[in-house]
Protein backbone atom coordinates (compact mmCIF):
# COMPACT_ATOMS: atom_id res chain seq x y z
CA UNK A 1 0.00 0.00 0.00
CA UNK A 2 2.66 2.55 1.23
CA UNK A 3 4.46 1.69 -2.15
CA UNK A 4 1.37 2.23 -3.94
CA UNK A 5 0.89 5.65 -2.96
CA UNK A 6 4.60 6.35 -3.15
CA UNK A 7 4.54 5.69 -6.77
CA UNK A 8 1.26 7.82 -7.24
CA UNK A 9 2.91 10.89 -5.19
CA UNK A 10 5.64 10.66 -7.62
CA UNK A 11 4.12 10.00 -10.74
CA UNK A 12 2.09 13.58 -9.57
CA UNK A 13 5.61 14.99 -8.88
CA UNK A 14 6.80 13.68 -12.58
CA UNK A 15 3.51 14.97 -13.94
CA UNK A 16 3.81 18.83 -12.05
CA UNK A 17 7.56 19.39 -12.78
CA UNK A 18 6.49 18.33 -16.95
CA UNK A 19 3.78 21.28 -16.45
CA UNK A 20 6.17 23.71 -15.13
CA UNK A 21 8.56 22.60 -17.85
CA UNK A 22 5.68 23.61 -20.27
CA UNK A 23 5.12 26.80 -18.90
CA UNK A 24 8.74 27.64 -19.14
CA UNK A 25 8.38 26.18 -22.75
CA UNK A 26 5.29 28.79 -23.34
CA UNK A 27 6.77 31.57 -21.91
CA UNK A 28 10.19 31.47 -24.07
CA UNK A 29 8.28 31.34 -26.81
CA UNK A 30 6.06 34.47 -26.21
CA UNK A 31 2.90 33.11 -25.44
CA UNK A 32 1.30 36.49 -24.61
CA UNK A 33 -1.23 35.03 -21.99
CA UNK A 34 1.28 34.01 -19.44
CA UNK A 35 3.17 37.59 -19.52
CA UNK A 36 0.23 39.24 -19.26
CA UNK A 37 -0.56 37.46 -16.58
CA UNK A 38 2.59 39.48 -14.82
CA UNK A 39 1.35 42.63 -16.10
CA UNK A 40 -2.07 41.65 -14.43
CA UNK A 41 -0.27 41.24 -11.21
CA UNK A 42 1.11 44.25 -11.34
CA UNK A 43 -2.35 45.97 -11.88
CA UNK A 44 -3.49 44.41 -8.64
CA UNK A 45 -0.40 44.89 -6.68
CA UNK A 46 0.38 48.92 -7.40
CA UNK A 47 -2.50 50.16 -5.37
CA UNK A 48 -1.44 48.12 -2.69
CA UNK A 49 2.49 48.57 -3.15
CA UNK A 50 1.26 52.63 -3.20
CA UNK A 51 -0.90 52.30 0.18
CA UNK A 52 1.79 50.49 1.83
CA UNK A 53 4.65 53.00 0.75
CA UNK A 54 1.94 55.33 2.42
CA UNK A 55 1.24 53.67 5.64
CA UNK A 56 4.69 51.68 6.27
CA UNK A 57 7.39 54.42 5.86
CA UNK A 58 6.17 56.64 8.70
CA UNK A 59 4.73 53.36 10.97
CA UNK A 60 8.02 51.88 10.42
CA UNK A 61 9.66 55.11 12.37
CA UNK A 62 7.50 54.65 15.61
CA UNK A 63 8.46 51.36 16.08
CA UNK A 64 10.59 52.63 18.61
CA UNK A 65 8.41 54.41 20.49
CA UNK A 66 5.83 51.60 21.47
CA UNK A 67 7.86 50.98 25.14
CA UNK A 68 6.19 54.12 26.32
CA UNK A 69 2.55 52.98 25.95
CA UNK A 70 2.16 51.74 29.86
CA UNK A 71 2.57 55.05 31.56
CA UNK A 72 -0.54 56.70 32.71
CA UNK A 73 -0.37 59.91 33.87
CA UNK A 74 -2.43 62.27 31.74
CA UNK A 75 0.10 64.99 31.38
CA UNK A 76 3.15 62.37 30.00
CA UNK A 77 0.43 61.27 27.32
CA UNK A 78 -0.76 64.23 26.26
CA UNK A 79 2.76 65.71 26.06
CA UNK A 80 3.91 62.07 24.25
CA UNK A 81 1.11 62.72 21.97
CA UNK A 82 1.78 66.51 21.27
CA UNK A 83 5.74 64.95 20.98
CA UNK A 84 5.01 62.34 18.70
CA UNK A 85 2.78 64.82 16.28
CA UNK A 86 6.15 67.14 16.13
CA UNK A 87 8.33 64.29 15.41
CA UNK A 88 6.06 62.64 12.81
CA UNK A 89 5.58 66.34 11.21
CA UNK A 90 9.44 66.70 11.44
CA UNK A 91 10.19 63.20 9.90
CA UNK A 92 7.31 64.10 6.83
CA UNK A 93 9.28 67.27 6.50
CA UNK A 94 11.88 65.91 6.39
CA UNK A 95 11.24 62.77 3.95
CA UNK A 96 9.06 65.65 1.46
CA UNK A 97 12.23 68.02 1.83
CA UNK A 98 14.30 64.72 0.41
CA UNK A 99 11.63 63.70 -1.88
CA UNK A 100 11.68 68.17 -3.19
CA UNK A 101 15.01 68.30 -3.46
CA UNK A 102 15.55 65.10 -5.79
CA UNK A 103 12.57 66.21 -7.57
CA UNK A 104 14.92 69.78 -8.39
CA UNK A 105 17.72 67.63 -8.98
CA UNK A 106 16.33 65.62 -11.36
CA UNK A 107 14.45 68.71 -13.14
CA UNK A 108 17.63 70.56 -13.35
CA UNK A 109 19.54 67.57 -15.26
CA UNK A 110 15.88 67.14 -17.32
CA UNK A 111 15.73 70.85 -18.00
CA UNK A 112 19.82 71.42 -19.05
CA UNK A 113 18.95 68.89 -21.98
CA UNK A 114 15.48 69.81 -22.58
CA UNK A 115 14.32 66.80 -21.85
CA UNK A 116 10.48 65.86 -21.62
CA UNK A 117 10.10 64.25 -18.48
CA UNK A 118 7.20 62.69 -15.69
CA UNK A 119 8.42 62.63 -12.76
CA UNK A 120 7.08 59.59 -10.32
CA UNK A 121 8.04 58.33 -6.71
CA UNK A 122 9.59 54.70 -6.14
CA UNK A 123 6.67 52.36 -4.31
CA UNK A 124 8.24 49.07 -4.55
CA UNK A 125 11.39 47.04 -5.54
CA UNK A 126 12.24 43.87 -6.46
CA UNK A 127 12.95 41.09 -4.22
CA UNK A 128 15.55 38.85 -3.53
CA UNK A 129 14.07 35.66 -5.13
CA UNK A 130 13.48 37.82 -8.56
CA UNK A 131 17.29 37.98 -8.70
CA UNK A 132 16.73 40.92 -10.64
CA UNK A 133 17.20 44.61 -9.95
CA UNK A 134 14.39 46.62 -10.29
CA UNK A 135 11.94 49.30 -9.30
CA UNK A 136 8.47 50.16 -9.67
CA UNK A 137 7.21 53.66 -10.01
CA UNK A 138 3.91 54.97 -9.21
CA UNK A 139 3.09 56.17 -12.76
CA UNK A 140 2.16 54.35 -15.54
CA UNK A 141 0.76 54.51 -19.43
CA UNK A 142 -1.48 56.72 -18.00
CA UNK A 143 1.18 59.33 -17.31
CA UNK A 144 2.52 58.68 -21.01
CA UNK A 145 5.32 56.29 -19.62
CA UNK A 146 5.94 53.59 -22.20
CA UNK A 147 8.01 50.35 -22.10
CA UNK A 148 11.82 51.32 -23.04
CA UNK A 149 11.87 54.81 -21.82
CA UNK A 150 15.36 56.39 -20.16
CA UNK A 151 14.82 56.62 -16.14
CA UNK A 152 17.06 59.13 -14.62
CA UNK A 153 17.39 60.68 -11.24
CA UNK A 154 19.51 63.79 -10.03
CA UNK A 155 22.96 62.48 -10.39
CA UNK A 156 22.13 60.78 -13.75
CA UNK A 157 21.16 57.39 -15.45
CA UNK A 158 18.77 55.14 -13.20
CA UNK A 159 17.62 52.44 -15.65
CA UNK A 160 15.26 52.03 -18.27
CA UNK A 161 11.17 50.86 -18.35
CA UNK A 162 10.97 47.47 -18.14
CA UNK A 163 6.83 47.15 -18.69
CA UNK A 164 3.92 49.60 -17.47
CA UNK A 165 0.21 49.04 -16.60
CA UNK A 166 -1.89 52.13 -16.27
CA UNK A 167 -0.71 53.36 -12.89
CA UNK A 168 2.70 52.21 -12.29
CA UNK A 169 5.59 50.99 -14.01
CA UNK A 170 8.49 48.73 -13.74
CA UNK A 171 11.98 50.39 -14.47
CA UNK A 172 14.69 47.85 -14.64
CA UNK A 173 17.83 48.82 -12.80
CA UNK A 174 21.21 49.89 -14.95
CA UNK A 175 23.18 47.37 -11.83
CA UNK A 176 20.66 44.56 -13.15
CA UNK A 177 22.74 41.48 -14.64
CA UNK A 178 20.87 41.83 -17.99
CA UNK A 179 21.51 45.37 -18.06
CA UNK A 180 23.36 46.87 -21.07
CA UNK A 181 23.91 50.40 -22.70
CA UNK A 182 26.00 51.80 -25.00
CA UNK A 183 28.26 54.54 -23.78
CA UNK A 184 30.88 57.04 -24.82
CA UNK A 185 33.30 58.78 -22.69
CA UNK A 186 32.68 62.60 -22.31
CA UNK A 187 34.79 64.91 -24.21
CA UNK A 188 36.06 62.25 -26.92
CA UNK A 189 33.92 60.03 -29.62
CA UNK A 190 35.68 56.71 -27.57
CA UNK A 191 32.71 54.11 -27.35
CA UNK A 192 31.90 51.13 -25.18
CA UNK A 193 29.39 48.95 -23.50
CA UNK A 194 28.32 49.29 -20.00
CA UNK A 195 26.88 46.02 -18.35
CA UNK A 196 25.04 45.78 -15.27
CA UNK A 197 26.85 43.67 -12.54
CA UNK A 198 24.19 43.21 -9.79
CA UNK A 199 26.80 45.32 -7.78
CA UNK A 200 27.53 48.63 -6.97
CA UNK A 201 30.09 49.04 -9.98
CA UNK A 202 29.76 48.37 -13.38
CA UNK A 203 31.97 46.36 -15.95
CA UNK A 204 33.15 48.46 -19.31
CA UNK A 205 34.02 46.78 -22.60
CA UNK A 206 35.47 49.46 -24.80
CA UNK A 207 34.29 48.71 -29.08
CA UNK A 208 37.84 49.92 -30.24
CA UNK A 209 40.83 48.28 -30.00
CA UNK A 210 42.36 51.85 -30.08
CA UNK A 211 39.90 53.60 -27.30
CA UNK A 212 41.88 54.79 -24.37
CA UNK A 213 40.20 55.14 -21.24
CA UNK A 214 41.80 56.59 -18.27
CA UNK A 215 40.38 56.63 -14.26
CA UNK A 216 37.97 59.62 -14.04
CA UNK A 217 36.61 59.55 -17.18
CA UNK A 218 32.70 60.50 -17.09
CA UNK A 219 30.61 57.92 -19.62
CA UNK A 220 27.34 59.58 -20.99
CA UNK A 221 24.77 57.51 -22.87
CA UNK A 222 25.30 57.34 -26.62
CA UNK A 223 21.71 57.16 -27.00
CA UNK A 224 19.68 54.77 -29.38
CA UNK A 225 17.46 55.16 -32.65
CA UNK A 226 14.28 57.24 -31.89
CA UNK A 227 15.95 57.93 -28.45
CA UNK A 228 14.58 54.16 -27.26
CA UNK A 229 15.95 52.63 -24.95
CA UNK A 230 17.99 55.25 -23.93
CA UNK A 231 18.09 59.33 -24.95
CA UNK A 232 21.38 60.51 -25.89
CA UNK A 233 23.67 62.61 -22.77
CA UNK A 234 22.81 61.12 -19.61
CA UNK A 235 25.65 60.95 -17.21
CA UNK A 236 26.27 57.19 -16.52
CA UNK A 237 29.12 57.00 -14.35
CA UNK A 238 32.87 57.64 -13.87
CA UNK A 239 35.31 55.06 -14.83
CA UNK A 240 37.45 53.82 -11.51
CA UNK A 241 39.44 51.22 -12.65
CA UNK A 242 40.66 50.50 -15.92
CA UNK A 243 42.43 46.77 -16.67
CA UNK A 244 45.78 46.42 -18.29
CA UNK A 245 46.00 42.37 -19.20
CA UNK A 246 48.55 41.60 -21.49
CA UNK A 247 46.57 40.22 -24.86
CA UNK A 248 43.65 41.79 -24.52
CA UNK A 249 41.82 43.04 -27.80
CA UNK A 250 40.07 46.36 -26.53
CA UNK A 251 40.49 48.16 -22.93
CA UNK A 252 37.87 46.82 -20.37
CA UNK A 253 37.55 48.53 -16.86
CA UNK A 254 34.79 49.33 -14.13
CA UNK A 255 32.30 52.16 -13.52
CA UNK A 256 30.63 53.67 -10.65
CA UNK A 257 27.41 55.14 -11.49
CA UNK A 258 26.40 58.33 -10.74
CA UNK A 259 23.18 57.39 -8.49
CA UNK A 260 22.83 55.78 -5.14
CA UNK A 261 20.61 53.20 -6.66
CA UNK A 262 19.73 52.08 -3.06
CA UNK A 263 18.36 55.27 -1.89
CA UNK A 264 15.75 56.40 -5.16
CA UNK A 265 13.00 58.09 -3.99
CA UNK A 266 11.99 60.35 -6.84
CA UNK A 267 12.83 59.80 -10.27
CA UNK A 268 11.87 60.94 -14.07
CA UNK A 269 11.02 59.31 -17.20
CA UNK A 270 12.34 61.10 -20.11
CA UNK A 271 9.44 61.08 -23.03
CA UNK A 272 11.67 62.31 -25.58
CA UNK A 273 14.73 64.60 -26.06
CA UNK A 274 13.42 67.88 -27.62
CA UNK A 275 16.34 69.34 -28.20
CA UNK A 276 18.37 66.52 -29.51
CA UNK A 277 21.83 65.30 -28.26
CA UNK A 278 23.42 67.55 -25.75
CA UNK A 279 26.87 66.73 -26.36
CA UNK A 280 28.69 66.68 -23.09
CA UNK A 281 26.42 69.41 -21.27
CA UNK A 282 25.15 67.24 -18.55
CA UNK A 283 29.13 66.26 -17.26
CA UNK A 284 28.49 66.72 -13.83
CA UNK A 285 30.82 69.85 -12.43
CA UNK A 286 33.49 69.04 -10.52
CA UNK A 287 33.08 71.03 -7.43
CA UNK A 288 35.73 74.00 -7.06
CA UNK A 289 38.22 74.18 -5.00
CA UNK A 290 37.65 76.64 -2.51
CA UNK A 291 39.61 79.64 -2.59
CA UNK A 292 42.46 79.60 0.11
CA UNK A 293 43.28 82.96 1.97
CA UNK A 294 47.74 82.93 1.99
CA UNK A 295 48.99 85.56 4.47
CA UNK A 296 52.74 86.22 4.52
CA UNK A 297 53.94 88.34 8.13
CA UNK A 298 56.81 90.15 7.70
CA UNK A 299 58.50 90.27 11.54
CA UNK A 300 59.08 93.87 11.69
CA UNK A 301 62.87 94.88 12.87
CA UNK A 302 63.06 95.71 16.33
CA UNK A 303 65.41 98.68 17.70
CA UNK A 304 67.07 96.25 20.82
CA UNK A 305 66.89 92.51 21.05
CA UNK A 306 66.73 91.10 24.72
CA UNK A 307 68.63 88.60 26.17
CA UNK A 308 67.39 86.09 28.93
CA UNK A 309 69.65 87.34 31.35
CA UNK A 310 68.58 90.99 31.04
CA UNK B 1 -4.10 17.28 -0.74
CA UNK B 2 -7.22 17.39 -0.12
CA UNK B 3 -9.52 19.16 -2.20
CA UNK B 4 -11.07 21.05 0.80
CA UNK B 5 -7.61 22.37 2.03
CA UNK B 6 -6.33 24.06 -1.52
CA UNK B 7 -8.27 27.44 -1.30
CA UNK B 8 -6.76 27.72 2.55
CA UNK B 9 -3.37 26.67 1.03
CA UNK B 10 -4.06 28.84 -2.03
CA UNK B 11 -5.48 31.65 0.21
CA UNK B 12 -2.38 31.66 2.61
CA UNK B 13 0.55 31.86 0.03
CA UNK B 14 -1.15 34.81 -2.22
CA UNK B 15 -1.53 36.73 1.64
CA UNK B 16 2.34 36.18 1.68
CA UNK B 17 3.01 36.95 -1.93
CA UNK B 18 1.19 40.10 -0.96
CA UNK B 19 3.24 40.75 1.94
CA UNK B 20 6.33 40.36 0.01
CA UNK B 21 5.98 42.42 -2.75
CA UNK B 22 4.30 44.98 -1.15
CA UNK B 23 5.99 45.15 2.45
CA UNK B 24 8.91 43.35 2.59
CA UNK B 25 10.89 44.27 -0.38
CA UNK B 26 10.77 47.80 -0.10
CA UNK B 27 12.20 47.00 3.48
CA UNK B 28 16.47 47.70 2.98
CA UNK B 29 17.95 45.14 4.59
CA UNK B 30 21.82 45.63 5.58
CA UNK B 31 22.91 42.07 3.72
CA UNK B 32 21.61 41.88 0.23
CA UNK B 33 17.58 41.10 0.86
CA UNK B 34 15.08 38.84 2.30
CA UNK B 35 12.36 36.37 1.22
CA UNK B 36 10.06 35.59 3.21
CA UNK B 37 8.03 33.90 0.67
CA UNK B 38 10.49 31.35 0.24
CA UNK B 39 11.57 30.58 3.80
CA UNK B 40 7.82 30.51 4.88
CA UNK B 41 7.20 27.78 2.29
CA UNK B 42 10.18 25.62 3.49
CA UNK B 43 9.04 25.97 6.61
CA UNK B 44 5.38 24.64 5.39
CA UNK B 45 6.17 22.08 3.23
CA UNK B 46 8.92 20.47 5.16
CA UNK B 47 5.96 19.77 7.49
CA UNK B 48 4.00 18.20 4.92
CA UNK B 49 2.92 14.66 3.16
CA UNK B 50 4.96 14.25 -0.01
CA UNK B 51 1.64 13.97 -1.89
CA UNK B 52 0.08 17.37 -0.28
CA UNK B 53 3.68 18.81 -0.36
CA UNK B 54 4.49 18.52 -4.02
CA UNK B 55 1.37 19.92 -4.65
CA UNK B 56 1.48 22.83 -2.73
CA UNK B 57 5.21 23.63 -4.05
CA UNK B 58 3.95 23.56 -7.42
CA UNK B 59 0.93 26.07 -6.29
CA UNK B 60 3.15 28.14 -3.94
CA UNK B 61 5.74 28.32 -7.37
CA UNK B 62 3.06 29.26 -9.65
CA UNK B 63 2.15 33.05 -7.19
CA UNK B 64 5.89 33.05 -7.10
CA UNK B 65 6.01 33.32 -10.50
CA UNK B 66 3.26 36.14 -10.98
CA UNK B 67 6.04 38.65 -9.50
CA UNK B 68 6.21 41.47 -12.12
CA UNK B 69 9.64 42.11 -11.26
CA UNK B 70 10.93 38.82 -12.36
CA UNK B 71 12.89 38.34 -15.31
CA UNK B 72 12.77 35.20 -15.34
CA UNK B 73 10.84 33.15 -17.56
CA UNK B 74 6.95 31.97 -16.36
CA UNK B 75 7.63 28.49 -14.32
CA UNK B 76 10.95 28.67 -13.40
CA UNK B 77 9.99 28.78 -9.67
CA UNK B 78 7.23 26.44 -10.25
CA UNK B 79 9.69 24.45 -11.36
CA UNK B 80 12.35 24.63 -8.60
CA UNK B 81 9.60 24.79 -5.55
CA UNK B 82 7.69 21.58 -6.97
CA UNK B 83 11.34 19.92 -7.48
CA UNK B 84 12.16 21.26 -3.57
CA UNK B 85 8.88 20.05 -2.34
CA UNK B 86 9.46 16.77 -3.27
CA UNK B 87 12.91 16.47 -1.88
CA UNK B 88 12.58 17.73 0.72
CA UNK B 89 9.21 16.32 1.44
CA UNK B 90 10.41 12.61 0.83
CA UNK B 91 14.24 13.04 1.50
CA UNK B 92 15.09 15.04 4.23
CA UNK B 93 11.70 14.61 6.31
CA UNK B 94 12.19 11.01 6.06
CA UNK B 95 15.98 11.26 7.26
CA UNK B 96 14.54 13.79 10.42
CA UNK B 97 12.86 12.78 14.15
CA UNK B 98 9.36 12.41 13.50
CA UNK B 99 9.03 15.42 15.72
CA UNK B 100 10.54 18.27 14.24
CA UNK B 101 12.47 19.94 16.69
CA UNK B 102 12.82 23.82 16.15
CA UNK B 103 16.29 23.98 15.22
CA UNK B 104 16.16 20.93 13.05
CA UNK B 105 13.14 22.78 11.33
CA UNK B 106 15.01 26.19 11.36
CA UNK B 107 18.23 24.33 9.92
CA UNK B 108 16.38 22.28 7.47
CA UNK B 109 14.42 25.94 6.50
CA UNK B 110 17.75 28.22 6.00
CA UNK B 111 19.55 25.34 3.84
CA UNK B 112 16.49 24.62 1.21
CA UNK B 113 15.82 28.21 0.85
CA UNK B 114 19.65 28.67 -0.04
CA UNK B 115 19.44 25.22 -2.34
CA UNK B 116 16.20 26.61 -3.89
CA UNK B 117 17.94 30.13 -4.76
CA UNK B 118 20.90 28.25 -6.51
CA UNK B 119 18.54 25.88 -8.34
CA UNK B 120 16.78 28.39 -9.42
CA UNK B 121 20.28 30.71 -10.57
CA UNK B 122 21.54 27.30 -12.34
CA UNK B 123 18.21 26.54 -13.97
CA UNK B 124 18.15 30.33 -14.90
CA UNK B 125 21.16 30.14 -16.33
CA UNK B 126 20.52 26.97 -18.21
CA UNK B 127 17.69 28.93 -20.18
CA UNK B 128 20.03 31.54 -20.92
CA UNK B 129 18.94 34.35 -18.13
CA UNK B 130 22.16 37.01 -17.10
CA UNK B 131 23.16 36.08 -13.64
CA UNK B 132 25.34 38.89 -12.40
CA UNK B 133 28.97 38.79 -10.64
CA UNK B 134 29.84 36.33 -8.92
CA UNK B 135 30.28 38.88 -5.55
CA UNK B 136 26.13 39.85 -6.07
CA UNK B 137 25.08 36.13 -6.43
CA UNK B 138 27.17 35.14 -3.37
CA UNK B 139 26.17 38.44 -1.32
CA UNK B 140 22.11 37.73 -2.36
CA UNK B 141 22.35 34.01 -1.19
CA UNK B 142 24.56 34.55 2.32
CA UNK B 143 21.96 37.54 2.82
CA UNK B 144 18.82 35.97 2.73
CA UNK B 145 20.06 33.12 4.39
CA UNK B 146 21.01 35.24 7.25
CA UNK B 147 18.21 37.00 7.16
CA UNK B 148 16.37 33.80 7.04
CA UNK B 149 18.33 32.68 10.25
CA UNK B 150 17.85 35.69 12.39
CA UNK B 151 13.69 35.99 11.53
CA UNK B 152 12.74 32.55 12.45
CA UNK B 153 11.01 33.00 15.38
CA UNK B 154 9.10 35.38 13.76
CA UNK B 155 7.73 33.04 10.76
CA UNK B 156 8.49 29.61 11.99
CA UNK B 157 5.99 29.45 14.57
CA UNK B 158 3.43 30.99 12.17
CA UNK B 159 4.22 28.83 9.59
CA UNK B 160 3.52 25.37 12.01
CA UNK B 161 0.23 27.46 13.43
CA UNK B 162 -1.07 27.55 9.89
CA UNK B 163 -0.22 24.43 8.29
CA UNK B 164 -2.27 23.29 11.49
CA UNK B 165 -4.95 24.83 10.63
CA UNK B 166 -5.40 24.01 7.08
CA UNK B 167 -5.24 20.30 8.19
CA UNK B 168 -8.40 18.26 9.07
CA UNK B 169 -8.53 16.37 12.35
CA UNK B 170 -7.99 13.37 10.85
CA UNK B 171 -4.86 14.22 9.66
CA UNK B 172 -3.75 16.49 12.55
Amino acid sequence: MASRGSNRSRLRWVFLLVTSLFIITLDLRGVSPLSSLRSGTQSVLAPVERLATRVFSPVSNFFSEVGNLGRSKERIDRLEAENQELKSQIIFNENTLTQLESLKGVLDLAGKARYKTVSARVISKGGIGTFSETIVLDRGSNSGIGRDMTVIAPGGLVGVVKSTTASSSIVLLMNDPSFRIGVRVAGKQDMGILLGQGDKSHSLQMLSATSVISVGDVLLSRGSSGDKPFVPGVPVGKVSYVENAVGQLTKEGRVNGFVDLNSLSVVSVVLAAVAGDPGDALVPQAPRPAPTVTVFVTPSPTSEVQGYGD
Amino acid sequence: MEISRLPRVLLIFLTLFLIQEALINQIDFLVAGFSLYLAFFMAWVIQDQRDSAVTTGFIAGLILDLSPTLEAPFGLWTFVLASMSFLLASNVRAALDAQLTPLVMLSATVLASTFALTLFLLVGAILGQEVGSASYVIRSIFGNALWSVLLSPLYVPVAVRLHKATLTARQQ
